[in-house]
């Protein structure tokens, strides 16, 4: 694991953390579906979301919820899709489906965590 | 969870039955619109969602798939917005429709961000076309109300934000609009802005106008340049009788679905002038379009239609002429679609006899070659100048006749003298289906129009002397035929077909 990965993991670790605390159940972490994977999987009461998590260590390169472009969003969507696909009683009492991000911002002192409830849809 | 509201598209002037109809359901979220619509109907998505939001509702994250039946018809532009909140919202829970066992309503308009009602297009046309199906009412926005209202038998229930929309519904209907009071509408002040007693002398071709008007003939006038053709033909909607109520909601119609009906004005009640420039296209004359839409025949529908410059358009412009002259409507033929909007108009056209505009001046010289006048005059073809009953000269005004105008007669009394020859040819014409001598058909001339002994001499010397061409003969018979009904004549006499003649004999232009 490089120093690049090293840096993922801890802040999708982070993530984990900020979700758990916020009472979140954790449902799945770095659900590998074919080639693609899903950061998080959470589940709290009504509500089933799908979390990307994006980390940046400066803000050269702008804020890192920007950095989830078209394509990530058409990918997590798509992964999200054949996650539900294989598990069809994932969504007994469930009323809303969302795609989140959790930006995790070390450009900022300290590390700042942003949760985007609802971030994109499958439309874009 | 399931919702469905009822909503109108336009197609030409018609309106089509649209059922809007949303699905909410806990999934991967998505707002899809289904139902053959186009861009703009796609754009109401993020109309929608703000328009939800910041009318403080809530948009949850579910899939949303609204689909406009029937699949197979194109929905266009944003009309669609309204009925689509509206199921959105019935669908989560948030809205409900409260006309159960009263016949649901329909609804259309246009959201804003922050979930005010825009107005929409064609709001008559969707209201009448709704009234005739028997729907008992629609939720409209409020600038649209006044328009809708004109409808006899449908309820209209204004709503200016989403939100009274969305109380209306739930009541099944408050609050309805008044319906208009037609006689009031129709009876405002006629608003003359310009009369006839403003042109100092031109008394000549002030009757021939008069003449052209009561029998709703084409015209051209010819003239040099400031000799007052488009004063004239400005003046001419002022002197043809006032529009009935069932003209002017035609007439609205056409303004309503085209978009330019002024939004204090819920009926259009004087007829319409339209001057369009000699640069205009033919669909921009004539109607066209992906999706059809009236030209400027059709906006001087039951008017006049001015084409100053007459030679200088478009040869397909001018062509394009000849089959609403003819048939008092326009044809507009597409892949999907065949669209029919009504243009009877009296033509007013205005030319300069030559390039330089002076051939045929008293004072001064035409400084134009002969092949240039000719090939200025040979821009008209034909069949379209056939379809012109009346030529008339507009000489220049000579410097007395400027100064000295002051008993010229105002637009009210001759517009009566009009509405008088009218009324008699409308008796004469009974069972026929035209209102005017200019749209006799040959077999009802010969029926309807007497000439008296000297009236057919004169007719047949005119005829071999003049070489006139059997149509051209026709032509003069009508044109004398409303001369002796502004005179109130039983039959028509040699005065009236020397006059008749008159406006025929014109120089420059006639091959």
């Amino acid at each position: 694991m490089n120093a690049r990965q090293h840096f993922g993991r801890a802040a999708e670790e982070a993530a984990a953390r900020y979700l758990i605390r916020h009472g979140w159940r954790l449902l799945g972490r770095n659900v590998r579906i074919g080639r693609g994977e899903l950061d998080i999987v959470a589940r709290r009461g009504p509500v089933l979301a799908f979390v990307e998590v994006k980390a940046r260590r400066t803000r050269t390169c702008g804020a890192p919820e920007d950095a989830v472009g078209a394509l990530k969003r058409r990918q997590v969507a798509h992964l999200a899709e054949l996650w539900l696909a294989a598990r069809p009683w994932a969504l007994t009492g469930v009323d809303d489906v969302r795609f989140d991000i959790i930006a995790v911002d070390s450009g900022a002192f300290p590390t700042t965590i942003r949760h985007l409830p609802a971030a994109f849809t499958l439309d874009g | 969870m399931l919702a469905s509201i009822a909503s109108e598209a336009l197609s030409g002037l018609d309106g089509k039955p649209v059922q809007v109809e949303a699905d909410v359901v806990a999934a991967a979220p998505a707002f899809y619109i289904v139902g053959l619509p186009d861009v703009a109907v796609q754009e109401s998505r993020e109309r929608v969602r703000a328009a939800i939001v910041n009318s403080a509702y809530s948009f949850p994250s579910r899939r949303i798939t609204v689909n406009l039946a029937p699949a197979d018809l194109r929905k266009e532009g944003p009309s669609f917005d309204l009925p689509i909140a509206l199921a959105f919202l019935v669908a989560t829970g948030q809205a409900a429709d409260g006309c159960d066992g009263r016949g649901p309503l329909a609804a259309v308009g246009e959201l804003g961000l922050d979930g005010t009602l825009r107005p929409v297009a064609g709001a008559l046309a969707l209201a009448e076309s709704l009234r005739r199906r028997g729907v008992r009412g629609l939720i409209l926005p409020a600038a649209n109300a006044a328009e809708a209202a004109l409808v006899v038998g449908l309820e209209v229930y204004p709503a200016r934000t989403l939100a009274e929309a969305v109380a209306q519904l739930a009541a099944g209907g408050c609050a309805a609009a008044p319906p208009a009071d037609l006689t009031v509408l129709l009876s405002g002040p006629p608003a003359e802005g310009a009369d006839f007693a403003d042109i100092m002398g031109q008394e000549q071709v002030k009757r021939a106008l008069e003449v052209a008007v009561a029998g709703a003939h084409n015209v051209l006038m010819s003239g040099p340049p400031g000799a007052g053709k488009t004063m004239l033909a400005r003046r001419l909607p002022g002197i043809m009788p006032a529009l009935t109520l069932d003209e002017a909601i035609e007439v609205t119609r056409i303004y309503s679905v085209a978009g330019l009906l002024p939004q204090d004005h819920a009926l259009i009640t004087r007829r319409p002038f339209r001057a369009p420039h000699h640069t205009i296209s033919s669909p921009g004359l004539v109607g066209g379009g992906g999706t059809p839409r009236p030209g400027e025949v059709s906006l001087a529908h039951l008017g006049v239609l001015f084409l100053d410059e007459f030679p200088e358009y478009r040869l397909s412009a001018l062509e394009g002429l000849r089959q609403p002259l003819e048939d008092g409507e326009v044809t507009i033929s597409r892949r999907l679609m065949s669209m029919t909007f009504p243009a009877r108009i009296m033509l007013v056209a205005a030319m300069n006899p030559c390039p330089c505009g002076y051939l045929g001046d008293r004072e001064r010289d035409c400084t134009c070659p002969a092949h240039r006048v000719r090939q200025y005059s040979s821009r008209l073809s034909g069949p379209l100048l056939d379809r012109i009953d009346l030529r008339l000269d507009v000489p220049r005004v000579p410097p007395r006749d400027r100064r000295s105008g002051a008993h010229a007669e105002p637009s009210a009394t001759v517009r009566a003298r009009v509405a008088g020859a009218r009324e008699r040819q409308l008796a004469r014409l009974a069972g026929t289906g035209e209102y005017a001598n200019a749209h006799m058909s040959a077999r009802h001339l010969r029926r309807l129009c007497t000439l008296d002994g000297d009236a057919t001499a004169l007719l047949d010397r005119a005829y071999e002397r003049l070489r006139l061409s059997a149509r051209a003969c026709d032509r003069v018979i009508k044109v004398a035929q409303t001369i002796a009904d502004l005179e109130a004549a039983p039959r028509i006499n040699s005065a009236h077909v020397a006059e008749s003649l008159s406006y025929r004999i014109r120089s420059h232009h006639d091959r």
